[in-house]
């Protein structure tokens, strides 16, 4: 080992970065080289000597310097106005919640009662899903077709005009699931004028079995029994689908009790 | 590897991702360190604080700049470097200002039992502090590094730009300097 590999060493030994593999031939140079002996002896004394040069405390004043700063730096958080009154608390929040509850259901309760408006307002509601509805049934999807038939679900009592593009769809939609529903949905518009006899009409224009079968079993619970004539007729066609056959018999048993 | 690295890591990465509140917690861990450091290169205590401060406020401002990983002590490298620039920055604007002289040197309390204890002491250190001084200031820095800031000659390569086995030999010539330059000192003193 060289004089000058050994202060290299020198360096890691104080430092305890001495890699053991380099250890013994480090020792055997220090035991045979006096200079470096001394060396390492006289500097490995001033460099443990350093470690007890004191340094300072920080002060307080470095760190009230530095919060006041991070401080200035950090941007404030801008909460609604609402959200400073919040409570953190959990329970604080519920019975708050309740208590505007509460308070809202006592003024309803005391308010005078626009009974009048409020008959309007659902006039207009209702008259806004007819609009809906009639608007859909017009469009050349089936798609959107079928949710107009749909959307007359929502409507506690159908307006004229809503029943007649029913019927109508019933009578001359090209879709078979559109028919079908439209079917479902004059379930509860059976006792208007004319949509028996417009459904009895249009049954036999229909060529699919399962429209077929739904307009028989509406005029059945309907105890339409104008509608015996055409039942009759239905059953009497040769090619009828044996499914709606049975159900037409059905219907005219139904209807002749 | 320093127990605050991997922390201060991470913590470096959520401030250079906008959450500047983690700096705090940088501050905690590393503002003694960056104090001593100051304070060894420069011997007085208002100035090495300023320092800190300084090095703070540009780790904020450079926070974006920070690329450090876990496994190269990138957040040591990097505030290590901040903290020479601001020095140099320091030194520069303030040319024309006298160093301290030995008697200026700001003490600090040993902590030893015996007042006669105490004062040999505080001889022994204000001359180890002279000889430090009189270094020449990259030989200085050096040795500031090595033995005060607990950093591997590894790491101390990385803030410098150089290898380990160059930073050896450089610390081992330094203290051969620095003990030339103290043994000088306690022969004045001795005549």
């Amino acid at each position: 080992m060289t004089c000058e590999h050994a202060k290299e060493l020198m360096a890691a030994a104080w430092r305890s970065e001495l890699d053991r593999a380099s250890q013994p031939a480090f020792r055997q140079h220090l035991d045979t080289c006096a200079e470096c002996g001394a060396e390492i002896a006289a500097l490995g004394k001033l460099w443990e000597g350093l470690a007890d040069v004191p340094a300072p405390e920080p002060s307080q004043a470095l760190h009230a310097r530095w919060q006041s700063t991070l401080a200035s730096l950090i941007p404030v958080e801008h909460k609604p106005w609402l959200a400073r009154f919040w409570p953190r608390n959990p329970a604080w929040q519920v019975g708050i919640a309740l208590a505007c509850l509460l308070l809202g259901l006592l003024a309803g309760a005391s308010a005078p009662r626009h009974d009048s408006e409020i008959a309007k307002l659902h006039d207009e509601i209702s008259s806004t899903r007819a609009m809906v509805a009639l608007s859909l049934l017009q469009q050349e999807s089936a798609t959107e077709r079928l949710r107009g038939v749909n959307y007359t679900d929502r409507m506690k009592t159908m307006e004229p005009e809503v029943v007649s593009a029913l019927v109508e769809a019933v009578s001359r939609d090209a879709n078979v699931n559109v028919r079908l529903a439209a079917i479902d949905a004059l379930g509860k518009a059976a006792a208007y004028p004319g949509v028996l006899q417009s459904l009895t009409r249009a049954l036999p224009q229909q060529d699919s079995p399962m429209v077929q079968a739904a307009i028989v079993d509406y005029l059945a619970d309907a105890h339409d029994r104008q509608a015996v004539g055409t039942l009759r007729q239905l059953a009497s066609q040769p090619d009828l689908n044996p499914a709606v056959l049975q159900r037409t018999n059905f219907a005219l048993q139904q209807l002749s009790r | 590897m320093n127990v605050h690295q991997s922390t201060d890591h991470e913590n470096m990465e959520a401030v250079a991702g906008g959450d500047l509140g983690r700096m705090d917690a940088i501050y905690r861990n590393r503002h003694r360190a960056l104090l001593h450091f100051f304070f060894r290169l420069t011997g007085l205590q208002a100035t090495s604080e300023d320092l800190v401060h300084e090095v703070f406020l540009r780790m904020i401002r450079y926070r974006e700049t920070y690329r450090g990983t876990h496994a190269d002590g990138g957040f040591e490298s990097w505030m290590y470097r901040i903290a020479r620039n601001a020095l140099t920055d320091h030194a520069r604007k303030h040319r024309n200002e006298a160093a301290p002289a030995d008697g200026e040197l700001e003490t600090v309390p040993s902590g030893r039992p015996t007042p006669l204890e105490i004062t040999a002491k505080r001889q022994d250190f204000a001359r180890l502090h002279r000889a430090l001084r009189e270094l020449p200031e990259e030989k200085r820095e050096l040795l500031v590094l090595a033995r005060f800031q607990d950093l591997s000659y590894e790491r101390i390569g990385a803030i410098l730009g150089c290898g380990a086995g160059t930073v050896k030999t450089r610390v081992f010539r330094a203290m051969k300097e620095l003990g030339n330059i103290y043994t000088e000192l306690c022969r004045e003193k001795a005549s």
